[in-house]
């Protein structure tokens, strides 16, 4: 059975490239641009993993990450941004909300190792 | 390969029917001429029966005459004369069977004359019995030569017999032989045609073998070319996939480098100051929408051009020496300048009094350019009513 990752993402093209790979890589694929379409994707078909967006149209990554957790808790978070936040920072702003910070100008590679990772599957990236 | 063993293989079923063909004329002319012997053996055989009858018919004809000339038995004459018949019969059947036979016509005649003599003899002895009596036809009897003409024409029946049975024996001889040589011939024929069989057998079996040792090499070289191909087919896909990843990469990469560029534009130009990018010799390089709103110039008239065009910067400031390019000089230093004056230089004409603030660009430790920031002119507000307090 495919893992099934859920892609939040204002943009067409991030949305896209990340289906791609994804789907490549052997996992099942949603991806939304809203907030709103998050969560009803959630709630339709539970996910094992999120990738959120923090700047989108309708809400901010970080309040979208809270509603989820109410939605499906216990699944590993990744914020996915543009914008170039300093790793303490966003420690601090999170707290226990989300698993994993990756800025938009890391590669592919490192960005699907670290869902390998908190997915528990082998050859995925040690701990950072 | 397959027209040369197909060509032998046709020329060797053209050999046996060849040999068939011959094997069958052969005992076809072989069966005929064994009918004609046959046919001459039974001619033989029915003129050496004639022969006998004539010579039986003769003595019987001869004992009917004694008889007759003993007894006046007008049955006995009539015995004579019957048998005298049938030896005449016998005689002219004889000679029948004789006319296609060149060496047998004198014999026979011989026979005929000697017969011819009896036959008279025989009829002139009954004639004379009859006219002048028994007495006469014993005399007449008496002279005939004790038999000597019965064993003459028996001497000339055995001598055609002789002859007779020496011609059956040859044909007998003769018609074994065709036996033989069909026989030899038909076993000749049927052995040849076993051998071309089997040779042509070998042929098609060795034909067959080196087919199959073909068909099995042809078929390692498919399996080995098919697993050449799976392996060349494998490395495609593993190079188009890293292809498609590596251009994958790319995409996003670009993306990335896009959308920082974006958001900072998006950051530079939501700021309400002024902001102009300057290079080292004071010309503007970027400008943020701030300044297109409150002057009216727009990026193609200003970029590229001194900033004198749109700030004319003052030779001194509060609290500070009076320096001729005070810009020009902060850059080359790599110093700031805090609100420092200038005149803001609209493109309608107007211009306003303001402060800015230069703060140096450094790539490293070399300052390439500097950042102006103008705080905007606050917007005249509406002279108070009369009355109404400040």
């Amino acid at each position: 059975m495919k893992k099934h990752i859920l892609v939040i993402d204002d943009e067409e093209s991030i949305r896209e490239m990340l289906r791609q790979i994804l789907t490549a890589k052997g996992y099942r694929v949603s991806a939304v641009a809203t907030g709103l379409e998050a969560h009803r994707a959630a709630q339709a078909d539970p996910p094992q993993l999120i990738t959120v967006d923090l700047q989108m149209e309708d809400t901010d990554g970080l309040e979208l990450i809270r509603q989820l957790k109410s939605v499906v808790p216990g699944v590993p978070v990744i914020l996915l941004t543009g914008v170039l936040f300093d790793p303490q920072v966003v420690r601090q702003m999170v707290g226990n909300q989300i698993s994993s910070y990756l800025q938009k100008t890391t590669s592919l590679k490192q960005i699907i190792q670290e869902i390998q990772r908190l997915l528990g599957e082998p050859g995925a990236a040690k701990t950072p | 390969m397959k027209d040369s063993l197909e060509k032998r293989v046709i020329f060797l079923f053209l050999v046996m029917l060849a040999v068939l063909v011959v094997v069958a004329m052969v005992a076809i002319g072989n069966i005929r001429e064994s009918i004609a012997s046959s046919d001459w053996v039974n001619h033989s055989h029915a003129k050496l029966l004639e022969v006998e009858g004539i010579v039986s018919s003769l003595h019987a004809g001869e004992a009917a005459l004694r008889s007759y000339l003993l007894t006046s038995d007008a049955r006995d004459l009539a015995a004579c004369r019957e048998q005298c018949a049938q030896m005449t019969e016998h005689l002219q059947v004889a000679q029948a069977l004789a006319r296609g036979e060149a060496g047998q016509q004198q014999p026979t005649v011989q026979l005929e004359s000697l017969l011819a003599k009896r036959l008279e003899f025989i009829s002139q002895v009954v004639k004379t019995q009859q006219q002048n009596g028994l007495e006469a036809a014993r005399k007449l009897l008496a002279a005939d030569a004790g038999g000597a003409a019965l064993r003459e024409i028996q001497r000339a029946a055995g001598k055609l017999k002789e002859e007779e049975m020496e011609l059956l024996r040859k044909r007998d001889q003769a018609s074994y032989v065709q036996a033989q040589t069909t026989r030899w011939t038909v076993l000749t024929g049927v052995i040849s045609n076993f051998l071309l069989l089997a040779f042509v057998a070998w042929l098609i079996r060795d034909d067959l073998a080196a087919r199959r040792r073909s068909a099995a090499a042809l078929r390692t070289a498919n399996e080995q070319l098919e697993t050449k191909v799976q392996e060349r087919t494998t490395q495609w896909v593993v190079a188009n996939d890293a292809l498609q990843l590596e251009n994958l990469e790319r995409q996003w990469a670009n993306q990335a480098l896009e959308h920082q560029l974006r958001y900072s534009q998006l950051i530079i130009h939501a700021i309400g100051d002024l902001i102009l990018v300057l290079s080292k010799t004071q010309n503007i390089l970027r400008l943020n929408h701030a300044v297109e709103r409150q002057t009216g110039w727009e990026s193609q008239d200003l970029v590229g051009n001194s900033l004198s065009l749109i700030l004319a910067v003052s030779s001194q400031a509060p609290h500070s020496p009076p320096a001729r390019d005070p810009v020009g000089s902060a850059l080359n230093a790599g110093h700031e300048l805090q609100e420092w004056p200038a005149t803001l230089l609209h493109k309608s004409g107007r211009s306003t009094r303001v402060t800015f603030n230069l703060f140096p660009l450094r790539d490293g430790d070399k300052v390439v350019g500097g950042v102006i920031s103008v705080r905007p002119p606050p917007v005249p507000s509406s002279p108070p009513a009369s009355g109404e307090s400040i």
